[in-house]
């Protein structure tokens, strides 16, 4: 087990440097102009003053040795235009804790209601007109088939401009402090996870149930509560595992779309704002962060699943990836 | 007597059609014996010993009939509650493919445990010691190491033999055994088949065998019912099937098998194929496929006739108006070789 995860972890980190190598070189091919406010304004020697500064005129190969040197120290570089001159350290740490904030309770919703949905389409899917499973399709089908956008129009107009959402007071925007206003959003942010976990937990859940075991779990005269309960759900739920970590630590970024809707201070926006004001060092770190998080959150998974999963072997051949 | 199937009619309703699976069996399985169900595939044998613990599919529904065990009518049970006191503690089910009769993710202790703590109310180390020997008694070397390990660690005829010992575990009275070596190898076909008559023996079960293997049969049956499109079309001791076989389907049945020094002889196999269940079948399901068949077997079922008090089959041969029909040359030698004389 230990060699297996260290095996992993090795080669997250190898992926995580050839990641981070490429965007640095990318970005370095980018007009100057990101480096600076008011490029226009400027003469050619303070242009050549500044890039001198920030270390831009070395050769590529000394940047890069720099910018791991200062990447281990933990600091992600200076806002050049969005923030001039502040830390992007800052940046992050002032907004990620909106977005967290948001997505884990979004998640909570989502698996909450999530999970219980698939659940109880695939029992209902062996009673007679199997109406729970048909609404539940009903329901997964609209959110999957629908752009996310406009339910997104849908919940936040519908929940601020009816009579029943003025009434309980739901708003257009965001308002840090007002509970009331994280409701909209949250309804946005969950729907679409909701109807994907339903869909893929009924799914393995039906798989499972018309398994051998299953029926030899009946045979033996298991209950049938205890069935679903202990071995169909258990070991539908194995598959999703792996994606757990992901989800978690992807909340870190924020949603771009319910975000810049409801005008949440998080960090959904920063990466478009930061690309439209072609502002170099923020987009590389921003980028460098979702990488970063991505490759963690696949490796957490892989970890867990073999923690879920004895047919995992840790010591014969490893599986593809 | 331990369990009695009366006139039991069986339907599975697909796509709006009817199919009559079983066709009217009636069968009583006595203490202690051991009773195989042959048959080929589809001729209704496993639907037949699923309907005694309710594990028909869903869209399989007991028409009319009795399954009578202990007093009470089985074919009355609706919900998986009303089963819940049967399944396991009174009629036990060892399943085909040992490969995916156990849940992957759970260890083996434990899936047995299950049993244990469902059935003998045993807990904690009590039920943990009961697991022990369980697993020592289907012949599981080092019983504490492989408590802990899961199915994948398991050859197909070890975990067969778990299958085995979760049956066992629960204490029935009746063990079915539901194709228990048709996914095995040849040679570890004869070990479990040895291990269910040691389980039978110390466990005084009575265990009902579900085959199409006749060489399974000859192993372990005290008493054989050929199986035909959905009904019994004959029931007799082992020897009375196997040396006296008196309906014209065990005949074919029986000339299909390989014989062991028969050289350059192409092997009999029976044409055409079983009834279509979904129509109403007419007469002797048989007759279509028989080459002799009589006129009479086209137009009406026909009843048992006995041949002995263990032996009957469902054939108008046996009526004392029907013309003599010789059975094929093969079956006049089994007679012989079991000294049965021209019966």
């Amino acid at each position: 087990m230990a060699k297996y995860i260290i095996k992993r972890v090795l080669r997250s980190l190898l992926t995580m440097f050839i990641i981070i190598t490429i965007l640095f070189c990318l970005l370095r091919m980018m007009p100057i102009e990101g480096y600076f406010e008011n490029y226009d304004k400027m003469t050619e020697t303070q242009i050549q003053a500044k890039l001198n500064v920030l270390g831009l005129n070395d050769p590529l190969p000394k940047q890069l040795w720099n910018f791991y040197k200062q990447l281990l120290q933990g600091d992600l570089g200076t806002s050049n235009v969005y923030r001039v001159g502040v830390s992007i350290n800052e940046i992050v740490a002032e907004k990620m804790p909106v977005s967290l904030r948001m997505g884990l309770m979004s998640l909570c919703i989502s698996l909450c209601l999530g999970l219980p949905l698939g659940i109880l389409m695939a029992r209902s899917t062996r009673s007679r007109f199997q109406i729970g499973d048909r609404l539940g399709t009903v329901f997964i089908v609209i959110v999957q088939a629908l752009p996310s956008a406009v339910y997104h129009i849908l919940i936040q107009f519908l929940g601020s401009q009816s009579s029943v959402g003025k009434a309980i007071g739901f708003k257009m925007l965001f308002e840090e402090g007002e509970p009331i206003t994280y409701v909209l959003p949250l309804i946005s942010l969950s729907i679409g996870s909701i109807a994907y976990y339903a869909m893929w937990l009924r799914r393995y859940m039906v798989d499972e149930a018309n398994k051998d075991y299953i029926r030899l779990a009946r045979a033996k005269g298991v209950p049938s509560a205890k069935i679903s309960r202990s071995h169909v759900f258990r070991n539908a739920f194995v598959p999703l595992v792996q994606y757990i970590p992901n989800s978690i630590l992807l909340t870190l970024m924020g949603s771009l779309y319910v975000e810049s809707l409801y005008s949440i201070p998080g960090m959904g926006g920063l990466l478009v704002t930061a690309i439209k004001r072609q502002d170099n060092t923020l987009v590389q770190a921003l980028v460098l962060i979702y990488a970063v998080l991505s490759i963690l959150g696949l490796l957490l998974g892989d970890i867990l699943m073999a923690i879920v999963d004895p047919r995992i072997s840790f010591s014969k051949k490893e599986g593809s990836r | 007597m331990v369990l009695s199937i009366q006139d039991l009619n069986v339907k599975f309703t697909l796509r709006g059609q009817t199919l009559h699976a079983i066709r009217g069996i009636s069968l009583d399985v006595h203490q202690g014996e051991s009773l195989a169900i042959v048959g080929e595939s589809g001729s209704g044998k496993s639907v037949l010993v699923k309907c005694t613990m309710g594990l028909l599919d869903a869209n399989g529904y007991i028409d009319s009939g009795k399954i009578l065990y202990k007093d009470a009518d089985l074919a009355k049970n609706r919900t998986d509650k009303d089963w819940q006191s049967i399944r396991g503690r009174e009629i036990a089910m060892v399943f085909q493919d040992p490969m995916t009769s156990l849940n992957p993710l759970k260890t083996i202790g434990k899936q047995i445990r299950e049993a244990v703590e469902l059935h003998q109310g045993l807990k904690g180390q009590a039920a943990y010691q009961t697991v022990l020997e369980v697993l020592s008694d289907v012949g599981i070397d080092d019983p504490q190491r492989r408590y802990k390990q899961y199915p994948h660690e398991f050859s197909g005829g070890m975990r067969q033999r778990v299958v085995i010992a979760i049956a066992v575990a629960c204490r029935p009275k009746i063990l079915i055994c539901d194709e228990p070596t048709t996914a095995l190898d040849v040679t570890i076909q004869a070990q479990i088949l040895e291990l269910i008559k040691k389980m039978q023996q110390k466990y005084d079960l009575t265990t009902i065998y579900i085959t199409h293997d006749l060489g399974v049969v000859a192993n372990v049956a005290d008493r054989i019912a050929v199986m035909y499109a959905g009904d019994i079309v004959e029931i007799g001791t082992c020897d009375e099937v196997f040396y006296d076989p008196r309906h014209p389907y065990t005949w074919a049945l029986l000339s299909s098998l390989p014989q062991l020094g028969v050289k350059n002889e192409p092997l009999y196999s029976i044409q055409g194929t079983p009834p279509n269940l979904f129509r109403e079948v007419k007469g002797d399901a048989f007759a279509p496929r028989n080459p002799k068949a009589l006129k009479i077997d086209f137009v009406r079922r026909p009843p048992y006739f006995s041949v002995s008090p263990t032996h009957k089959a469902r054939t108008w041969l046996l009526d004392p108006r029907a013309p003599k029909v010789a059975p094929p040359e093969h079956i006049r030698t089994l007679r012989e070789k079991g000294g049965l004389g021209n019966g």
